[in-house]
């Protein structure tokens, strides 16, 4: 079995970078009971989609050896900078790149020095692999793909991972729903902006838990259009892509605000 | 302290291609030209900017997105590489800038004031945006005026349209009002394309001018549109249109920085001067210039 773990993560870096606020301290926490699970699953490999690694022409992987250096948030950069370090499977990266033209996406790789590794990737990196022990495979969220596209790329990481030998943790990376406070808020009080997204985050997840993957293809086009969520939730997309359509439930480790919007931190139990 | 005021606008789009085509020894990557007639337009402008003699340009980023509140630059010298997310093929430029932060901090103030969220971006490892730079270099690539960097805050797309842009509306006049309290003789600078229709294959080498054209035919004919009512003057009827013209060209006048300058020049109902239009991976891009000082509303210096 080439999927070895699969996991949906917040992309914010205010658990991060803002840990002792008791609100964001939770999802600190649920991100390192993620990282040790997926430790434990023992995977050669983490594959990352991130929603905030933005492409509009063809779609990007990761490439560079080495992908490391100091990112400073565009909206949060008060509160510090962002290191990371990580290593690309660049042999897998390579073979998906090749890979995605059977599927009718044109793919590149990107390697350069100073490439600008968005947040998402590097809170996941940081979080799931804090001693940097396992390689990566990072992949963009082209804006014009959708969700049968960004599935697609799930399906090739795990076809050419299956192909290498590789044995993979598949992991999303984005939030729930997306309405945030669009003034300064105390921190302290920060809790899901509208209700009525905050009630769709919670359904979702109960059916994420129950495995119930014949309600969540009917409830996700729903989902995303009427809770707001972040990139129409095209990062479960991929994690499905990635483990075969298929998991039996799933351990939602935190559920909670990011300056109004929703995250959660999710494991799925692989069939 | 005299009275500052804005002396120009200029409509001064960012594609990362220009500075491209141009070879800075700035940018790592090498081309073989491409997008001339935008490159000769900025020329253009150039002459003309550097013939005002503005103590700061001012710049209006859709590439630095911000969630809460509007933000502004307020480190007073930047410098790193900029690589952009989207065209890394292109794009890698080793940017070092001076920002007016004293300015800067009293936009922000003023934002604030008028019941804007506005903040200060102090973090001196913060990687200054490709649109920002690319607008900066392609209008004064000796980088020897001080600026201020302004992020577009999402409300366009979070909010409606509308509300949005009544937002930018809002931080243009802070915006003069800050320029005016400081003395500044102050450039602005919308960095905007219009019409945003592009192709989503790029040609091989990337300045392969056989290849480049309006993506969209109607996109092509909002954007004439527009850019005659703008060389007439004819400000009120452009706003008029503009939520309508966003909509159907999918123009990038949405992030707000055209509004912001406009309503910062306080809406003018003066002819601007198109420097040149060009497409760039398909989308439509003018380098046009509304010199205030020309029409005897700023003074010379």
């Amino acid at each position: 079995m080439s999927v070895v773990s699969a996991f949906l993560i917040p992309g914010s870096p205010l658990p991060y970078v803002q840990r002792d606020n008791p609100p964001w301290g939770a999802m600190a926490e649920a991100m390192e009971k993620a990282g040790r699970a997926l430790a434990a699953s023992q995977p050669d490999v983490i594959a990352i989609y991130s929603t905030q690694w933005i492409a509009v022409l063809d779609q990007l992987w990761q490439v560079r050896p080495n992908p490391s250096g100091l990112h400073v948030d565009e909206n949060w950069h008060e509160y510090g900078e962002l290191p990371f370090n990580m290593r690309t499977d660049t042999e897998l990266a390579a073979a998906a790149i090749a890979a995605t033209d059977s599927y009718g996406i044109r793919s590149k790789g990107v390697d350069y020095d100073s490439f600008p590794v968005d947040t998402g990737t590097i809170v996941a990196s940081n979080f799931l692999d804090p001693e940097h022990k396992f390689k990566s495979v990072v992949t963009a969220n082209n804006l014009y793909h959708d969700w049968a596209i960004t599935e697609n790329l799930g399906r090739v990481v795990r076809e050419q991972a299956e192909q290498l030998g590789r044995k993979v943790a598949i992991v999303g990376v984005g939030g729930l729903s997306g309405s945030f406070f669009r003034q300064v808020i105390d921190i302290a009080t920060d809790h899901i902006a509208n209700v009525t997204e905050d009630d769709w985050n919670k359904r979702i997840l109960a059916m994420m838990e129950q495995g119930d993957l014949a309600a969540l293809a009917k409830a996700c086009p729903d989902y995303a259009m009427q809770a707001r969520v972040e990139m129409g939730f095209k990062h479960f997309a991929f994690i499905l892509g990635g483990v075969g359509g298929n998991f039996v439930d799933a351990t939602v480790h935190h559920y909670g605000p990011l300056y109004g919007t929703g995250g959660a931190v999710v494991e799925f139990r692989l069939a | 302290m005299s009275k500052g005021e804005i002396i120009a606008g200029f409509l001064a789009p960012h594609p990362p291609h220009l500075v491209f085509g141009e070879n800075p020894a700035q940018n790592e990557p090498r081309s073989q030209g491409g997008w001339e007639q935008l490159r000769w337009a900025y020329e253009r402008a150039r002459a003309n900017l550097d013939a005002m003699k503005p103590d700061v340009l001012l710049v209006h980023s859709p590439h630095w997105i911000t969630q809460q509140g509007h933000h502004f630059l307020g480190v007073e010298r930047l410098s790193g590489k900029s690589v952009d997310p989207i065209f890394p093929n292109i794009f890698r430029y080793k940017f070092e800038l001076d920002v007016d932060v004293e300015l800067a901090e009293a936009c922000c103030d003023a934002a604030a004031e008028m019941g804007l969220t506005s903040k200060m971006m102090r973090n001196p490892n913060f990687r200054v945006d490709y649109g920002t730079i690319t607008t900066l270099h392609m209008i004064r690539p000796q980088w020897d005026i001080p600026i201020v960097g302004i992020s577009a805050n999402n409300s366009p797309y979070f909010l409606s349209t509308e509300e949005g842009l009544e937002e930018m509306d809002t931080l243009g006049k802070a915006t003069r009002k800050a320029i005016e309290a400081t003395g500044r003789r102050a450039v602005l600078l919308a960095s905007n394309t219009l019409c945003h229709y592009h192709f989503s294959k790029e040609p091989i080498p990337p300045e392969d001018m056989s290849q480049e054209h309006p993506e969209n035919f109607a996109g092509y004919l909002w954007d004439m549109r527009m850019i005659e009512l703008l060389r007439a003057g004819k400000i009120q009827e452009v706003f008029q249109l503009l939520p309508q013209f966003i909509d159907e060209a999918f123009a990038e006048v949405k992030s707000g920085a055209f509004t912001w300058m406009f309503a910062a020049m306080n809406y003018p109902e003066l002819a601007g001067e198109l420097h040149g239009y060009g497409t760039v991976i398909g989308t439509g891009n003018a380098v046009m210039e509304w010199n205030l000082i020309k029409a005897g509303l700023a003074q010379a210096a």
